[in-house]
């Protein structure tokens, strides 16, 4: 367990799920997920596709409405809360999309001024985006010359600029080279520094066990375990999550 | 934060190629099609002013000849072209612009561009109207299909929602950012059309500038309707190539398909005859007569006449029983012809009521009858001047036969007048109906296009409420 983890561990959580559950028809997505992150924690959701992970982001984004139970984010109930719950997120998803026809610094200012941060000054968000690994001259061009690592860096650069409470992340280092990655974890590790609580949807079990502090496997919308990852090895992780997301495993 | 919302729409929009070369492509259409429509507004009206006074000067220097058979003479009215006709011709291409006045005659309006140009010069012939009605909805359309669509798409909207915008303020900056852009090239048109207006001959209307302020309020009521629906559509479609396939669909049946059936429909409903049905019609009524339009009986005239005046024979009258009797007939003729062109206008009225009613399926319809009412170039202004030119035609045929019949005695075939008579008939001056009376004609398009207006805002409003993330 990390300092501050443990110095948030009895901390009010800031991103909480009490018995969610999401239902699609007769398909259910999530099915009752009680969680709790805490101020400076980064819980990784694992599991196979359509395991619930994407489906519980959605519920804290309020984009989808449950079908029971509740998503709170600082405290504040997503159904009843949407922008107030909002105000206090950030979201980083698997493609950080961007508006081609502007530069980085421009999206970054739009992303900020909607997110509630007013309007930054040009030399506050060149130092952002330097501080999510982006210099200064790609920070000026426009965004249809950017790579995919370069367009998450924007991502990351928009969630410091929130300066949320709670961060959300959508698979973020999915198609990103081990040098993006590996970038991008850092910069996690950060915003957690901050005391920002982060919940992370992941299908990789390295950045997992490196970049978290908690693990959930997720099979058929349940969370079928909960790891610290403090006290597992990269093996011993790529193991239990074998064992759980088996269809045995998973309907156990 | 709206305003965040609108700078990035708007600097967003101008900054993608394929708006500025639309906007530069429909800009310039635009711009030159108020030009084009201007120098020939003012072309026509100068061949109007001299094509007047030539037949003011023929009327006056006819030389010395029976006031009847100056009536015969006749005199041509010229319709004038109201200021605004350069961005909106109107019907005027097809009802013509002249009508010869004489005696015993209702003749038909003669010089129709129309008539004269082939079918590639009628293509050819874009108005500024035609560019407005319906160019520039596609370019709003192709502006605003993927406002939403495309951002689902894209996956900005997930990440621009998650700030914590809300629909409606996205929807509002979205609309306003789109506005902005377009601004870019309607107001330099609009500042030139107004330009135009102030240089321009202002016709015969004392409110031009009223009248294009109106024109303007009704076409930018027409671009807020297909905005609405361009995001309406936009916050719902699945795709953003669905958008843009429904989208296109709904110009097309506004601008193409509706207007057509509208005619045809109004046609079929409100039958008028054909010019050779009606010009047969005419010529048998006044040979014969009909009902109680009866024409009239020489004898019958010269006998009440010569009770009248307590005289026994027509010699002794101390008028012209001839003079007497051709303005009979010219009354007689005069209630034939209101009988018929009565009930014409009467169809045209029928027809042009249900077309502005069936804009209830598409906008355009009011708009462009609105558009043609405030450049004056719609039907009821054209009856409003055919009317005036009667009229006229009716005092100027009074006027001949009264002097006959006042200064000439019955059997005095010698009786003839000169340029003092000629020059004592007053020249047509006519006064273009103001606005109220256009806009009164014209309530009911009002009406559907302020019903459009809102029915669409309405519907943005609800259909982005109900759009969903992805």
């Amino acid at each position: 367990m990390t300092e501050s983890q443990e110095s948030n561990s009895g901390a009010t959580p800031l991103l909480e799920a009490r018995g969610l559950t999401k239902d699609y028809g007769d398909t259910r997505a999530l099915d009752s997920l009680d969680l709790a992150i805490a101020p400076g924690e980064v819980y990784c959701l694992l599991g196979p596709n359509g395991a619930g992970k994407t489906t519980t982001i959605n519920l804290f984004l309020g984009f989808v409405a449950p079908s029971a139970g509740q998503a709170l984010v600082s405290g504040l109930d997503v159904s009843t809360h949407d922008r107030e719950s909002k105000r206090r997120l950030a979201y980083i998803p698997e493609q950080v999309m961007l508006y081609r026809n502007l530069s980085g610094i421009e999206n970054l200012e739009y992303f900020a001024a909607l997110g509630g941060q007013g309007s930054l000054g040009r030399k506050r968000l060149i130092e952002i985006l330097g501080e999510a690994g982006l210099d200064a001259e790609a920070a000026g061009r426009r965004v249809s010359t950017y790579s995919k690592g370069m367009r998450q860096k924007v991502g990351i650069a928009i969630a410091i600029a929130k300066e949320a409470d709670a961060l959300l992340l959508d698979e973020p280092t999915s198609g990103l080279d081990p040098t993006a990655s590996s970038e991008f974890s850092a910069l996690v590790e950060r915003l957690r520094n901050r005391g920002v609580a982060v919940l992370m949807a992941t299908h990789d079990l390295f950045r997992a066990k490196d970049t978290g502090t908690r693990v959930g496997i997720m099979h058929y919308g349940r969370l079928v375990t909960e790891l610290s990852t403090a006290e597992i090895g990269h093996a011993d992780l790529e193991r239990i999550y074998l064992e759980h997301v088996s269809d045995n495993g998973g309907r156990r | 934060m709206i305003h965040h919302i609108v700078r990035k729409e708007f600097t967003d929009m101008i900054r993608d190629g394929r708006f500025r070369w639309s906007a530069i492509l429909v800009g310039s259409l635009l711009l030159v099609s108020l030009a084009h429509g201007w120098v020939q507004a003012r072309k026509a009206s100068q061949e109007l002013t001299a094509a007047q006074a030539t037949a003011r000067e023929h009327w006056e220097t006819q030389g010395e000849k029976n006031p009847h058979s100056a009536a015969h003479y006749g005199v041509y009215a010229f319709k004038p072209r109201l200021a605004l006709s350069f961005v909106d011709e109107g019907v005027d291409p097809f009802t013509g612009t002249s009508v010869w006045l004489e005696a015993h005659r209702q003749n038909d309006f003669l010089l129709r561009p129309a008539q004269d140009a082939t079918a590639a010069q009628r293509i050819g012939a874009l108005t500024a109207a035609q560019v407005l009605q319906h160019l520039v909805p596609l370019l709003i359309i192709l502006l605003t299909f993927g406002a939403f669509a495309g951002e689902r798409e894209r996956g900005t909207l997930r990440q621009l929602l998650a700030t914590g915008v809300g629909w409606r303020e996205l929807a509002l900056g979205k609309a306003l950012g789109a506005s902005g852009a377009l601004a870019l090239l309607l107001v330099p048109a609009a500042v030139t059309g107004a330009a135009a207006l102030v240089v321009a001959n202002p016709g015969p209307t004392a409110s031009p500038l009223a009248r294009g302020a109106v024109l303007a309020g009704a076409y930018l009521a027409y671009f807020v309707v297909f905005l609405a629906l361009s995001l309406a559509v936009s916050a719902r479609a699945r795709s953003s190539r669905t958008a843009l396939v429904f989208l296109l669909a709904v110009w097309v049946v506004n601008g193409l398909v509706a207007p057509r059936v509208a005619v045809d429909l109004s046609k079929r409903v409100y039958a008028t005859p054909s010019a050779f049905e009606f010009a047969r019609t005419v010529e048998r009524e006044m040979a014969d007569g009909v009902e109680d339009i009866a024409p009239p009986d020489r004898d019958e005239s010269t006998e009440r006449l010569l009770a009248e005046y307590g005289v026994e024979r027509v010699e002794d009258l101390p008028i012209n029983a001839v003079g007497v009797y051709l303005q009979e007939s010219e009354e007689f003729s005069n209630r034939i012809f209101d009988r018929n062109y009565g009930a014409l206008w009467d169809a045209f009225r029928r027809q042009g009521i249900l077309q502005e009613a069936l804009a209830a399926a598409a906008p355009s319809i009011a708009v462009r009858t609105l558009s043609m009412g405030l450049a004056g170039t719609d039907v009821e202004q054209h009856r409003h001047f055919a009317e005036t030119a009667e009229t006229y035609r009716r005092d100027l045929m009074r006027q001949m036969n009264g002097d006959m019949t006042e200064n000439s005695l019955t059997g005095d075939f010698t009786y003839a007048v000169g340029a003092e008579l000629w020059e004592s008939v007053p020249p047509l001056e006519y006064e273009a109906p103001p606005l109220g009376w256009v806009l009164g004609n014209r309530i009911l398009s009002l009406a559907v296009l302020g019903a459009w207006l809102a029915g669409a805002v309405l519907l943005a409003s609800a259909q982005v409420r109900r759009a969903e993330v992805a």
